[in-house]
């Protein structure tokens, strides 16, 4: 083992056998989903000192276009999830899955996670049918999610309109890093984050590419008809926001990401099973943190608000 | 004027025949528009903007939405009556302005007419290209005779963002520039990294704007790419060398963020002086924020300059 085994991986992805097969009925699922296991998650885990695990579902989640389907296969995983975070004690978390955009469904699940099934928190995504998040049509959910205090973990999608765009390129290379940008301003424009202060809403990838296009963002940011949807101003609120590791854990993202975010809001995640704990663990250890900035951002910043965990 | 010695490489300039284009097409015109900076461009305007910030010369190129808006012959008409009006403006005014030439892809036959004609009659800089043409990014094979022309000429090529066409309308709350546009570069370079081209034409002496897109904030997700055999296969040197080729403008990304994730992958020798005139924050706006990004002076001389007379020796 690496080292003790002390991180909390936020961005950790599961695939349930009945989840696949459920999938597998309408499309096809990708290896890595069907050769996961919850031996090569702990496997994974204990040689990157992971202590923790939070579990979500990655791409393409639940929604094909049925809403019942969408609820009976979030509901696979989210049993499925609980009784993993029962039989493994301390070794994962639950980000309950919903079935967005259905609404009702959504908000039926939110209360069985949290209640029943007593979740850390819950995974969406960053759109669906190309609306993003702080599109209106997602407002009763974020009221509960607000009301909560939710911790809201981001998955990115890729868009609609953008899928086999470049074909000699695989698509995860731009579109997910690009969607997860879009809908972090789709919530600061669209006034949303300003309204839901409450959410602790973490960014898969670093925050996509929004780090990069930070200029862009300040100046749109200053146009009088957007300044009154961020009261605080955007900087306030994307400094509360948390980013995870995952796919960034390299000198350029980081060193982006930090000269926008203090080190309190970094968090790791791993994006397993797509890539392995130890080289996002190998990754952070080349990008010129201090060894207590490392220890918020392996482990303390993240059990700041998944409170079960400190336990 | 002793103090100017910047060369901006990224700044636009807005023909008659641009404005009257544009201005005939009212509400039809592609995004962004035709948008009060373009609508108040003057050739003084540039000059007294030049002067206020110590920029000795401006490369000038069309900007988005470009010149072709499904017309063939139009766009072919158009790319030559605006490459003509910037050969007048680089002859009227000594060294203060360079040109690169538009042309009107995605018709091909035309635009390696207008290559010819660019280099050959009007003795231009260099090519403004855009990412991407009717959602085919650089890399794409109907582009392969552009980029073969211009790697014969060892030509200098600007590559200006647009959106792709499927993202007209994804955020109707705020402007396409805002995401969009850094996306378009990062996809754009990767169609020629994983297309091949970027190899297969190694004389193209490539300018992304706007510090790369987004591409050095992904740059992990290139590498990993860049494992797969079919891509191996392409970039037998790896992506980092072929990136390490092209050279970059600091436009619109003029700050410590963007900056420092751009130098983390590159050499300051790749990296140019930009202001995107007469959008963003103004060239001399430009000079300051540049000034604070944490170039040592020998490396901003270079940016602001240096760099630049590589490409365009005719400055110095």
């Amino acid at each position: 083992m690496a080292d003790a085994p002390h991180r909390i991986d936020v961005h950790h992805h599961f695939a349930p056998p009945a989840y696949c097969a459920a999938l597998e009925k309408t499309r096809p699922v990708f290896y890595i989903m069907k050769d996961w296991t919850t031996e090569r998650s702990l496997d994974d885990m204990d040689k990157a000192g992971i202590k923790t695990s939070m579990l979500s579902i990655t791409t393409p989640g639940t929604w094909f276009g049925d809403a019942q389907q969408a609820r009976t296969l979030a509901r696979i995983a989210n049993d499925y999830a609980a009784d993993l975070v029962r039989d493994h004690p301390g070794r994962f978390g639950l980000f309950t899955t919903l079935s967005l955009p259905d609404i009702e469904g959504s908000l039926k699940e939110i209360e069985y996670g949290f209640d029943t099934l007593k979740a850390d928190g819950v995974g969406v995504y960053t759109s669906y049918d190309d609306k993003h998040l702080g599109d209106k049509m997602f407002a009763p959910v974020f009221e509960e999610l607000n009301r909560r205090k939710a911790v809201v973990y981001c998955h990115p999608v890729i868009c609609q309109c953008c899928t086999a765009l470049t074909p000699e390129v695989n698509e995860a290379v731009i579109e997910y890093g690009t969607d997860t940008t879009r809908t972090i301003a789709s919530l600061l424009f669209s006034g949303a984050a300003s309204k839901y202060p409450d959410i602790k809403f973490i960014w898969s990838h670093g925050g996509g590419t929004m780090p990069f296009l930070i200029e862009r963002f300040i100046n749109l940011a200053k146009l009088p008809h957007v300044a009154p949807k961020l009261p605080k101003g955007l900087m306030h609120e994307l400094k509360r926001f948390y980013y995870d590791t995952a796919q960034a854990s390299n000198p350029s993202a980081m060193g982006c990401l930090r000269t926008i975010v203090e080190a309190t809001q970094i968090v790791f995640g791993t994006d397993f099973p797509y890539r392995r704990g130890l080289e996002n663990v190998e990754g952070l250890a080349g990008c010129n943190f201090t060894a207590p900035e490392r220890r918020l951002i392996d482990c303390d910043n993240a059990l700041g608000f998944l409170s079960r965990l400190k336990a | 004027m002793a103090s100017a010695f910047r060369i901006d490489i990224h700044h636009h300039f807005v023909p008659d025949a641009y404005k009257a284009a544009l201005l005939s097409m009212g509400a039809a015109c592609p995004p962004p528009g035709f948008q009060p900076p373009l609508a108040q461009w003057t050739p003084r305007r540039t000059l007294d903007a030049m002067d206020e910030a110590g920029i000795a010369a401006a490369l000038l190129s069309i900007t988005t939405p470009g010149i072709h808006f499904g017309d063939d012959a139009k766009a072919r008409l158009l790319a030559r009556q605006c490459n003509e009006a910037g050969a007048t403006l680089v002859a009227d005014h000594g060294k203060r302005f360079g040109l690169f030439a538009a042309l009107p892809l995605p018709d091909i036959e035309a635009s390696l007419d207008e290559i010819d004609h660019a280099f050959d009659q009007l003795k231009a800089d260099g090519i403004g290209l855009y990412t991407n043409y009717g959602a085919r990014w650089l890399g794409h094979q109907d582009f392969a005779p552009i980029l073969e022309a211009l790697d014969r000429r060892q030509a200098t090529v600007f590559v200006h963002p647009t959106s792709a066409p499927c993202m007209c309308g994804l955020q109707p709350e705020f402007n396409e520039a805002v995401i969009e546009y850094g996306t378009d570069t990062t996809r754009t370079i990767a169609s020629l990294l994983f297309s091949g081209a970027a190899v297969r034409f190694p004389n193209i002496r490539y300018i992304f704007c706007h510090a790369g897109g987004t591409m050095p904030y992904l740059i992990e997700r290139f590498y990993t790419e860049a494992k797969r055999p079919k891509s191996a296969a392409h970039l037998p040197k790896g992506p980092l060398h072929e990136l390490q080729r092209f050279h970059y403008d600091i436009a619109q990304t003029a700050n410590p963020g963007p900056i420092g994730c751009l130098r983390a992958i590159m050499p300051a020798s790749q990296i140019l002086f930009g202001t995107d005139y007469p959008y963003g924050i103004g060239c001399q706006g430009h000079v300051d924020a540049l000034a604070k990004c944490g170039f040592p002076a020998d490396e901003l001389a270079a940016v602001e300059r240096g760099n630049a007379l590589r490409l365009l020796p005719r400055f110095a």
